[in-house]
């Protein structure tokens, strides 16, 4: 694993500045697990900025935690001011956030470092990384690293090749086997930065589509549901594959629909500060719809 | 000791699908995972822990527990209760003391549950020692063991050559009667039990902790998704809705379903009003482990917890209760 400790030690130089100087009253980073990957980290003491890490197994999209900073601790007070490590992938969520007025710019500090791709646990590259040439992430407060020199890669999409060459029936079949291993733990929208809704529609207690049956029909419905409201918004983070315990490949789906909207739209999540035009764009003249 | 091999096993067992429903480690698109097998040939005899403990079995994770229907003005209601025996088969240790911790609430305590006791009673356990500690797992510091026979009908252990057979009940006894076993010399390997002891403190030493930082520490990267609870073997939070399943001329269906819940989902808490009296993650993961450490065992007597180390390998951001258990036992000083 490449350990960039230069770029470690900025991070915490950065974090203990922040919160020295009254900047923020939080850093969100990622510090060592007890099993030696990487975990996140909240830092509110300048003193313990030295459990912050750097490496290519900090993999979590930081950005998700934003959502739990935007009320006060208590009544009364003010929401704290955070600061938040953010990679090139996780800054296009701060873009999403911010244009769906979810987050507060001048409340949020992004830690913005280059990125040279991550590793899983057996050290191979992830294959969102494989596929990425962003090495500088979209939106930052500071720059923290040199970024590396690398040739632009194009995404030509080779990863949806294998669903998309089964016909309609063998796919139905494909999917309908991956969502039979769900155990529906919501581990998939729970780490989504995008999907912050006080009550899921598919959580509610009048559910008008779905009950609360562990069931494959509920599971179909709520995946395919999900994709379906992340369309233009979900930023290929994969935070959603990576944290499912049954390996249910849920990329395919929202990959899919990053495609049609690139090609319909010429949009790609995060990119840039923008709401997703799927949503609010339908039907207006101009539209390709 | 009695010894069957592997192929005595097989054909014993392709006579057991024939009158109960068999459960057994499987191979799903490459999880290893207790599920319904109909014949030998779909079980795996050499796995770690199945990722999802037997618990689904007992209590599981969705069941229909009434059928109602209304055909004019006429109701008939009819109870969902399985008539056949179940097996299941290659049961870990720590997965059978799974079960006896759920009975002491839902069997011990009355009224018993009468959907779970009814599975309790139709199940046989046939377990399968563990040869080693897998990762995350602590069930030595709980009061079990990898070879641990307690709670479970029938124990296998690898041996050369096939498997040692120790009964251990007289419900397991009857169910493997025509299992082709030999008497053989020697005992079998003990398992390996290296690794660090993890300090669990009795439930008191719990209640001053009650407000320390320790669970905004680990809680507070806590996703509120539902993985621990629900590969949790002992966790057994549930949820009941009625389902419209059928509405036509004159006729209506509804199905009364039970379904598993979790206590770390920010809405578990949710009361009519809106309000919540566990809103953050740290509250729900503390609520979690006193659970688990305090209310439980003092509430129904055993430990919430059977150290299978499920919810440790699982969690999507390393929340670790040997870690938790650790940060109490050096709070409390003991």
């Amino acid at each position: 694993m490449l350990v960039n400790e230069a770029l470690a030690q900025q991070v915490r130089d950065q974090a203990r500045e922040l919160l020295e100087g009254g900047r923020v009253d939080c850093v969100i980073g990622y510090e060592t697990g007890p099993r030696g990957g990487a975990r996140p980290a909240f830092i509110y003491d300048a003193a313990d900025v030295t459990r912050l890490i750097w490496n290519q197994a900090c993999v979590h999209n930081l950005v998700t935690y934003l959502h739990d900073k935007k009320k006060p601790p208590r009544r009364g007070e003010q929401p704290p001011r955070v600061a938040v490590v953010a990679k090139p992938c996780d800054s296009r969520a701060v873009n999403v956030l911010l244009a769906e007025g979810q987050i507060e710019r001048e409340r949020v500090f992004v830690i913005g470092v280059t990125c040279e791709g991550l590793e899983d646990e057996e050290g191979a590259a992830l294959p969102r990384c494989l596929r990425c040439a962003d090495r500088v992430p979209v939106v930052y407060d500071v720059l923290l690293g040199e970024p590396p020199e690398v040739s632009p890669v194009e995404d030509g999409y080779g990863d949806l090749a294998g669903v998309e060459e089964m016909g309609a029936s063998e796919r139905l079949a494909f999917w309908l086997r991956e969502f039979d291993r769900c155990i529906r733990c919501y581990a998939c929208r729970q780490v989504c930065p995008g999907c912050y809704c006080t009550t899921c529609m598919f959580e509610r207690d009048d559910g008008l589509w779905i009950d609360i049956g562990i069931e494959v029909s509920q599971k179909h419905l709520f995946h395919l549901g999900r994709a379906l409201h992340l369309a233009g918004r979900c930023v290929e983070c994969d935070e959603c594959e990576r944290v499912c315990p049954m390996d249910i490949p849920l990329s395919l789906l929202n990959r899919r629909l990053t495609r049609e909207m690139e090609e319909l739209y010429g949009h790609r999540a995060g990119r840039e500060e923008v709401l997703t035009p799927l949503l609010f764009e339908l039907g207006e003249e101009g539209s390709p719809i | 000791m009695k010894v069957t091999t592997l192929d005595a096993l097989r054909s014993w067992l392709d006579t057991v699908v024939g009158e109960y429903d068999v459960v057994a480690p499987r191979d799903v698109d490459g999880h290893v995972l207790y599920r319904p097998v109909a014949t030998s040939g779909e079980i795996v005899f050499s796995y770690e822990r199945p990722e999802l403990s037997v618990k689904d079995y007992l209590l599981p994770a969705t069941e229909v527990l009434l059928r109602v229907e209304k055909r004019g003005g006429e109701v008939t209601v009819e109870e969902n209760l399985a008539d056949r025996g179940q097996v299941i088969f290659g049961v870990r240790p720590c997965d059978a003391h799974g079960p006896a911790t759920i009975d002491a609430l839902f069997l011990e305590q009355e009224p018993p549950d009468t959907y779970y006791s009814h599975h309790r009673a139709r199940t046989v356990l046939i377990g399968m020692a563990c040869p080693q500690l897998w990762e995350g797992c602590f069930c030595t510091s709980v009061g079990g063991a990898p070879d641990d026979a307690t709670h479970l009908d029938v124990l296998l252990r690898r041996v050369d050559g096939g498997f040692a057979v120790d009964t251990v009940t007289e419900k397991g006894a009857k169910l493997i009667a025509g299992l082709c076993v030999e008497e053989r010399d020697g005992a079998p390997d003990a398992p390996t039990t290296e690794g660090e002891a993890v300090p669990v403190m009795p439930p008191d030493a719990w209640r001053p902790l009650f407000g320390d930082n320790i669970w905004m520490r680990h809680g507070e990267r806590c996703l509120s998704c539902r993985i621990c609870t629900y590969v949790c073997p002992t966790c057994r939070c549930f949820d009941v809705a009625d389902r419209v399943v059928e509405q036509g001329a004159g006729i209506t269906r509804i199905e009364r379903i039970r379904v598993w819940d979790a206590c770390t989902s920010t809405n578990y808490r949710r009361a009519a009003g809106g309000h919540n009296s566990r809103p953050t993650k740290p509250v729900r993961l503390r609520n979690r482990s006193f659970c688990k450490f305090r209310y439980y065992p003092e509430d129904y007597g055993p430990l919430g917890c059977v150290g299978c180390g499920r919810c440790i390998v699982s969690c999507p951001v390393d929340i670790d209760i040997t870690e938790v258990l650790q940060d109490v036992a050096e709070r409390s000083g003991r």
